[in-house]
C-alpha cells in the first residue's frame, strides 16, 4: 500500500466546503431562533448559540482526528466499533428516561445519544460485511446476516422508545439494493413452492426494496389527499377530489418518466420502456386505487387512528393533537418570498415558544421563516447538492466497503432531510429526527460531522485500496 | 446482474424529493396566504390602543367634559403562586369570600360568549389571560394597594382613562358612556367587547369626533399570549390620536345656575344665542351630576335609580317632551295675520269671552295691545281670520285651505318637524294640517269652530321647549333663525355655515308690533310677564299658561333680551306650576341677567325662586 503524502492530499472540497457552510449557517440559525436580548454575545455559553458553537468546535476537532487516524482502521475495527456502540445502546436501556426515552448516556447536560453513533458504526459493519461477501452467489444466509446487522439495533431503538432514529434506520434497505443484496433468496423459497415454477431470479425480489417504498410513499400520500379537493388555477371553480389528483399527477409522472428515458434509449429499447410505463402506471393507479377505496370503507375511529399517525386530522386539532405540524406549518409558510428577515421570526423563535423544539427538530421553521423561499429553497439545494456530492463520491471508489459507506452516509442524511423538511410541510409525520449539521445539539452535530469526516478520509484514500 | 443502473434509481429518488419539496415550499410560502393568515392568528397580534376622549369646552374656554385616569387591577392566573387570600382580601378591604366569590365570577363569566354553531353559552376563560379583577380604582385605592402588590404575582395595576365633569351640571346635555353591546361592536369594526361608546348627548351624537384614532401595535405574542416584542421593529405600528376638542357655545356656569334654580320643580330651560343659533344653557329639572354614570361601577348603582325616579331625570325634557304651546303661540299667530294681510298692527278685535274664556284686561285695540294682555278673544277673531279667508264657497274647503297655509307658516317656523339639532332624542312636536283633521273627523266636515283651540296654542298644537326657545330666537331675529345646535367647532373646523339659517315665511316689518307688544308684556302695565322685567335690560317676553290633563297649569315663559341686538333667546317651562308669569317669567329674567350681565343683582328674586318647591302641585289633578 502507498500511503498519501500529506494529510490533506485527494480531500474532496467541495464536501468538506459545503460541510463547513452548513455548519456556519447552522450557527447563525440557532444563534436567530434561540436569540435572548438579555444574552446579546453568540459567544455566551449559557446561551444555546453559544454552546452550538462550543458543539461545532469539539466536532470539527473530532474531525480533525478523524483525519489523523489512517482509514484502514475502520476496516479493521469495523466489528469491534459495531460492538461497542452496540453495547452502549443496551446499556442505555438501564438509564433513567428523560422526556420518556431512555435515550441519553452521560452525566447532566453533557450527554450523548448512543443511537447516533450507532448509525456510524451500523454503517461501517454492513460496508464490512459487504465487502467480504459475493454478491453474485449470495444464499438465504448473506440475506439474513445484512439485515441483521441493521435491523437488531433498530429493535434496541424501538425499545428506548426512539421513533425517529428507527426510521432512519430503514435508510439501509436502500444500501442493501444498491449493492445487490436482494431478496431474492427469500422470495424464490416461497415462489418455487408453487409445483411447476422454478426461477432462478425475481424482478419483484430483486427490487423488493424500491417497490416497498413505492408502494408505501404512494399509499401514504393517496391517503393524504384522499380527504382534500383541490381548485386548480386555471380550473376556477372546479373542485376535484385528491384522489383523481394523485391519478392525474400519476399520468404526468409516466409522461414524463417516458420522455426521459425515452431520450437516453435506442428505438429499439423504446418499446420495452413503453410497456415498463403503461404497467408501471396502471399497477400504481390500481395500488392508489385500492388504498384510497379501502380507506373510505374504514370505520371512522379507524380512519382518525390512521389519520393521527399520519398527522392529517381534523382542523378542529390545529390546537390539539395537530399543534405542532401546524404552528410548524404556519412558520414555514408566513415567511414569503423573501422572509421576515434575520432573527425576525415571530412563530419560530424560541421565545415565542409556539414551534416547540425550534432550535433543534424544528430548526427549519425560524429558517424559513425568516428567509421566506429563498432561504427554504437554499437548504434544499445544499441538501441535494451534497447528497450528489456524496453518491459521485460513492461510484469512484475502488474498494466495496468505502462504496458501501458512502451510500450509507448519503442515505441517512436524505432520510433525515427528506423527513425534517418532510414535517415542516406537512409530507411527513412529525417524528423528531434533527436536520444534520443545522438543528442545535451535541450528539447529532458530533455524530454526523464525524460521518462525514469519516467518508472524506476515506475518500482521501481511495487510491492507496487495491481491490 | 448489473448494479450499475440502480445509482440512477436512487439519484432519481433524491431529485424527485427534492422537486416534490421545492414546489411544496413554493406553495406554502409564497402562493398560499393560508399560512401567513395562520401565523398572524398564532403570533403576530395587534393591539390596539384606544387614546382618551376628545375634551369638550364651554363657550368661555372652560373644560366642561374631560378625563380622569384611573386603575384597574388586573390579574393573570397562571402568573400567580399560592397566597394568602385573608391577607390579600384585607388589602383590598373585602372579605376573603368576597375575594373567592370575585374569582369564580371571572372564571365562569369573563371570555364567555355564545356558541352559534351548538346554540349555547360556551366559557372561554383562559389561565395564561390577563383579566380585570377589580375595575376603576381611584387614585387613592390605588396608592394604598399598589406597593403589596409585590407580595401577590399574577396581580397588576393598569392605567386607563375615563370621563369627568369639573361642572356637575349638564348632564342632559353632555349624555354618559357605556360599554359596547355586542350588535354595535358587530356593526362598527372600530369597536371591540369592552370598549366605551356614547349612549346619549353629545357623547353619543359626536360619538366619531369625540372617540378618536385607534393607535395600533403590531406585537408578537408568545404561547402563552405575552406580548414578547414589537413586530418588525414597529415598522407598521400607528399613534392612536385624540379626537379634536369640542368647543361649545354653552355657558357651563349659566347651566349650572339654571340647574339651581330649577331645583325642586320640573321642567326645562332653554337658552339660545340669536345670531348664532348656538344653545347657551339647556335645563332639564330634575337633574343629576353626569359624574354619577361614569364607569361601570357607578352606572351599575346609579342608573336604576335614575331611571326609576318619578322625576325622571334622564328623560331629555328640553327635546323630547311635547307640551301645548299656550299664550305664547299667539306672537306667531299675528306674525301670520299681518303676514296674511287679515289683520294690521291696529286691528282691534273685542274680548267677548263667549267663544273662549279670557281673564279681566283693557280692551285690545290694536295687536301691540293683545299681546300685552293676552286676549284669547283676538286671537280667536285673528285666527279665524287666517283660516277662513272665504276664498272657498264651502266653509269646510275654505277652513281646509287657511289651514294648510298657516300649518305652512309653522312649519316655517320649525315647528311640528324635528329641528335638526345636534343632539340625539329630539322629537317634531305636533302642527296640525288638512290632512291631519281629515284623519280624525273625516274630509270636509270640520271648520274653524272645530278646531278653534289652536288659536290660542291649546288643543291638538304640540311644541318643545327647544321649539319655544328657537321661536324668542326668530322674533329677536326678526324673521329667521340657525337650527339650535351645541358645538360651534370641532377643532379648527366650524360647525354651522350661513347656508344652514333658514328664513320663516314672515317679513321683518310684521315683527315690530309683536315685539312692541312683548316689551309691554314685561315692562307697561297690564303685562302679564311683569316679573321678568330686569333693570337696565329690555327685556321682551309673552306669558304661557297650558292647560292639561296631569294637573295644574304649565307655566310658560318666552323672551329675548335686550330688545334690539338681542343675545339671548329663552324658554322657560316649568311644569303644573300654574299661570306663566308666576315663576316662568322670574327664572327667564334671573337667566337674563345672569348671562348679561354675568351677576344677578335682584337677590330677592333669586331668593325667592331658589327656595321654590313647586313639587307638590304636580301631584294633585286640577278638577274639570
Amino acid at each position: 500500500m502507498r500511503k498519501s503524502d500529506s494529510l490533506t492530499q485527494h480531500v474532496d472540497w467541495w464536501l468538506f466546503g459545503i460541510v463547513i457552510l452548513m455548519l456556519t449557517m447552522g450557527i447563525a440559525n440557532v444563534y436567530s431562533a434561540a436569540y435572548d436580548p438579555d444574552f446579546p454575545s453568540i459567544f455566551d455559553f449559557s446561551q444555546k448559540y453559544g454552546k452550538q458553537i462550543m458543539w461545532v468546535g469539539i466536532s470539527l476537532f473530532l474531525g480533525f482526528l478523524v483525519f489523523l487516524i489512517d482509514s484502514d482502521i475502520y476496516r479493521k475495527f469495523a466489528i469491534p466499533i459495531y460492538l461497542f456502540c452496540f453495547s452502549l445502546l443496551i446499556l442505555v436501556l438501564f438509564t433513567p428516561p428523560i422526556n420518556g426515552a431512555r435515550a441519553w448516556l452521560g452525566i447532566g447536560s453533557m450527554g450523548i445519544q448512543p443511537a447516533e453513533f450507532m448509525k456510524i458504526a451500523t454503517a461501517i459493519a454492513l460496508a464490512s460485511y459487504i465487502s467480504s461477501v459475493n454478491v453474485k452467489q449470495q444464499n438465504i444466509q448473506t440475506v439474513l446476516i445484512a439485515l441483521a446487522i441493521v435491523m437488531v439495533p433498530m429493535v434496541l431503538i424501538l425499545l428506548q422508545p426512539d421513533a425517529g432514529t428507527f426510521v432512519v434506520f430503514t435508510s439501509f434497505f436502500f444500501v442493501l439494493y444498491r449493492e445487490g443484496i436482494t431478496f431474492d433468496p427469500l422470495v424464490l423459497k416461497f415462489v418455487n413452492v408453487i409445483p411447476g415454477i422454478k426461477f432462478k431470479q425475481t424482478w419483484v425480489g430483486s427490487h423488493f426494496i424500491p417497490i416497498l417504498f413505492y408502494a408505501l410513499f404512494l399509499s401514504i400520500i393517496t391517503l393524504l389527499m384522499s380527504k382534500n379537493e383541490y381548485e386548480f388555477i386555471f380550473l376556477p371553480g372546479v373542485l376535484i377530489p385528491g384522489f383523481y389528483g394523485v391519478l392525474s399527477v400519476l399520468i404526468l409522472l409516466a409522461v414524463i418518466a417516458y420522455l426521459i428515458f425515452s431520450w437516453f434509449s435506442t428505438r429499439r429499447e423504446r418499446g420495452r420502456i413503453i410497456l415498463i410505463v403503461v404497467v408501471g402506471w396502471f399497477l400504481s393507479s390500481l395500488l392508489a386505487s385500492i388504498v384510497n377505496f379501502s380507506f373510505s370503507s374504514l370505520a371512522q375511529h379507524q380512519k382518525d387512528r390512521i389519520e393521527l399517525v399520519l398527522g392529517i386530522s381534523d382542523k378542529d386539532e390545529k390546537d390539539g393533537k395537530d399543534y405542532n405540524r401546524n404552528r410548524a406549518m404556519a412558520a414555514v409558510g408566513s415567511g414569503g418570498l423573501f422572509g421576515k428577515g434575520y432573527r425576525q421570526a415571530s412563530v419560530a423563535s424560541v421565545r415565542s415558544n409556539h414551534v416547540p423544539e425550534s432550535e433543534t427538530d424544528f430548526i427549519f421553521c425560524p429558517l424559513s421563516e425568516e428567509w421566506g423561499f429563498l432561504g427554504s429553497a437554499t437548504i434544499v439545494f445544499l441538501f441535494l447538492f451534497m447528497l450528489v456530492r456524496i453518491l459521485i463520491i460513492a461510484e469512484r471508489q475502488r474498494s466495496t466497503f468505502n462504496r458501501v459507506y458512502a451510500y450509507s452516509v448519503a442515505m441517512i442524511i436524505f432520510y433525515h432531510f427528506a423527513v425534517n423538511i418532510g414535517m415542516n410541510i406537512g409530507f411527513a409525520p412529525v417524528i423528531g429526527i434533527p436536520l444534520p449539521l443545522f438543528s442545535y445539539g451535541g450528539s447529532s452535530l458530533m455524530s454526523f460531522s464525524i460521518m462525514l469526516f469519516v467518508l472524506i478520509k476515506l475518500d482521501s484514500q481511495r487510491r492507496d485500496v487495491l481491490s | 446482474m448489473n448494479l450499475d443502473g440502480r445509482k440512477n434509481v436512487i439519484i432519481v429518488f433524491f431529485f424527485t424529493v427534492g422537486v416534490i419539496y421545492l414546489s411544496r415550499l413554493f406553495f406554502m410560502q409564497v402562493i398560499d396566504d393560508t399560512w401567513k393568515l395562520r401565523a398572524q392568528e398564532i403570533a403576530e397580534k395587534r393591539k390596539e390602543i384606544t387614546p382618551p376622549r376628545a375634551i369638550i369646552f364651554d363657550r368661555h374656554d372652560k373644560k366642561v367634559v374631560t378625563n380622569k385616569s384611573y386603575y384597574n387591577l388586573l390579574m393573570c392566573q397562571e402568573e400567580m403562586t399560592e397566597f394568602d387570600t385573608v391577607e390579600f382580601a384585607k388589602l383590598l378591604g373585602w372579605t376573603p369570600q368576597k375575594v373567592k366569590n370575585r374569582f369564580y365570577e371571572i372564571k365562569k363569566g369573563e371570555g364567555r360568549y355564545f356558541n352559534k354553531n351548538i346554540g349555547k353559552y360556551q366559557e372561554n376563560y383562559q389561565p395564561q389571560r390577563k383579566y380585570p379583577f377589580i375595575k376603576e380604582l381611584t387614585n387613592d385605592e390605588i396608592t394604598r394597594i399598589a406597593p403589596h402588590l409585590e407580595k401577590f404575582p399574577g396581580f397588576f395595576e393598569d392605567l386607563t382613562s375615563m370621563r369627568f365633569y369639573p361642572y356637575a351640571g349638564g348632564a342632559n346635555i353632555f349624555g354618559y358612556l357605556s360599554e359596547t353591546n355586542r350588535e354595535e361592536i358587530e356593526a362598527d369594526r372600530f369597536y371591540r367587547n369592552g370598549d366605551l361608546i356614547g349612549r346619549a348627548g353629545l357623547e353619543r351624537y359626536y360619538e366619531k369626533e369625540l372617540r378618536g384614532q385607534k393607535g395600533i401595535k403590531y406585537v408578537v405574542t408568545s404561547a402563552l399570549n405575552n406580548a414578547i416584542e414589537s413586530y418588525a421593529g414597529g415598522k407598521y405600528d400607528t399613534l392612536a390620536k385624540q379626537g379634536a376638542p369640542l368647543k361649545l357655545g354653552l355657558d357651563i356656569d349659566l347651566q349650572y345656575y339654571g340647574e339651581r334654580l330649577m331645583k325642586n320643580k320640573r321642567g326645562c330651560i332653554v337658552a339660545i344665542e340669536p345670531k348664532t343659533g348656538e344653545i347657551i344653557a339647556m335645563v332639564s329639572s330634575p337633574s343629576f351630576d353626569p359624574n354619577l354614570l361614569v364607569g361601570r361601577k357607578n352606572i351599575s348603582e346609579n342608573y336604576p335609580k335614575l331611571a326609576l325616579d318619578p322625576g325622571n331625570p334622564l328623560f331629555p325634557r328640553p327635546l323630547a317632551a311635547e307640551y301645548p304651546p299656550g299664550s305664547i303661540f299667539k306672537l306667531l299667530q299675528s306674525l301670520i295675520g299681518l303676514q296674511e294681510g287679515v289683520i294690521t298692527p291696529d286691528t282691534g278685535f273685542p274680548c267677548t269671552k263667549s267663544m273662549v274664556g279670557c281673564h279681566n284686561h283693557p280692551t285690545a285695540t290694536d295687536l301691540r295691545k293683545a299681546v300685552q294682555y293676552s286676549c284669547n278673544p283676538y286671537y280667536y277673531y285673528a285666527v279665524k281670520k287666517i283660516i277662513q279667508q272665504g276664498k272657498f264657497k264651502s266653509n269646510f274647503a275654505d277652513a281646509e285651505a287657511g289651514l294648510n297655509k298657516w300649518a305652512k307658516y309653522m312649519h316655517a317656523f320649525g315647528l311640528g318637524r324635528e329641528l335638526a339639532t345636534d343632539i340625539s332624542s329630539v322629537r317634531p312636536g305636533l302642527i296640525p294640517d288638512g290632512a291631519y283633521y281629515d284623519k280624525w273627523y273625516g274630509h270636509h266636515t270640520w271648520a274653524f269652530s272645530t278646531i278653534r283651540s289652536i288659536a290660542i296654542g291649546q288643543g291638538e298644537v304640540k311644541v318643545t321647549p327647544l321649539q319655544m326657545a328657537n321661536i324668542a330666537a326668530l322674533i329677536a331675529n326678526r324673521g329667521w333663525f340657525y337650527t339650535p345646535h351645541f358645538v360651534r367647532s370641532i377643532g379648527n373646523k366650524k360647525i354651522v355655515t350661513k347656508n344652514q339659517r333658514h328664513r320663516t315665511l314672515i317679513d321683518a316689518q310684521h315683527f315690530e308690533p309683536v315685539i312692541e307688544g312683548m316689551r309691554r308684556v314685561v315692562n307697561e302695565d297690564g303685562g302679564t310677564g311683569k316679573k321678568a322685567a330686569v333693570k337696565g335690560i329690555v327685556v321682551c317676553g309673552k306669558t304661557g299658561t297650558a292647560q292639561n290633563p296631569h294637573g295644574e297649569d304649565h307655566s310658560i315663559f318666552i323672551s329675548f333680551a335686550p330688545m334690539n341686538r338681542p343675545k339671548i333667546a329663552i324658554a322657560v317651562f316649568v311644569e303644573n306650576a300654574g299661570f306663566g308669569g308666576t315663576w316662568a317669567a322670574p327664572i327667564a329674567s334671573l337667566m337674563i341677567e345672569k348671562y348679561i350681565n354675568r351677576k344677578v343683582l335682584d337677590k330677592d328674586k333669586e331668593k325667592y325662586i331658589l327656595e321654590a318647591n313647586l313639587l307638590h302641585m304636580i301631584a294633585k289633578p286640577k278638577k274639570k
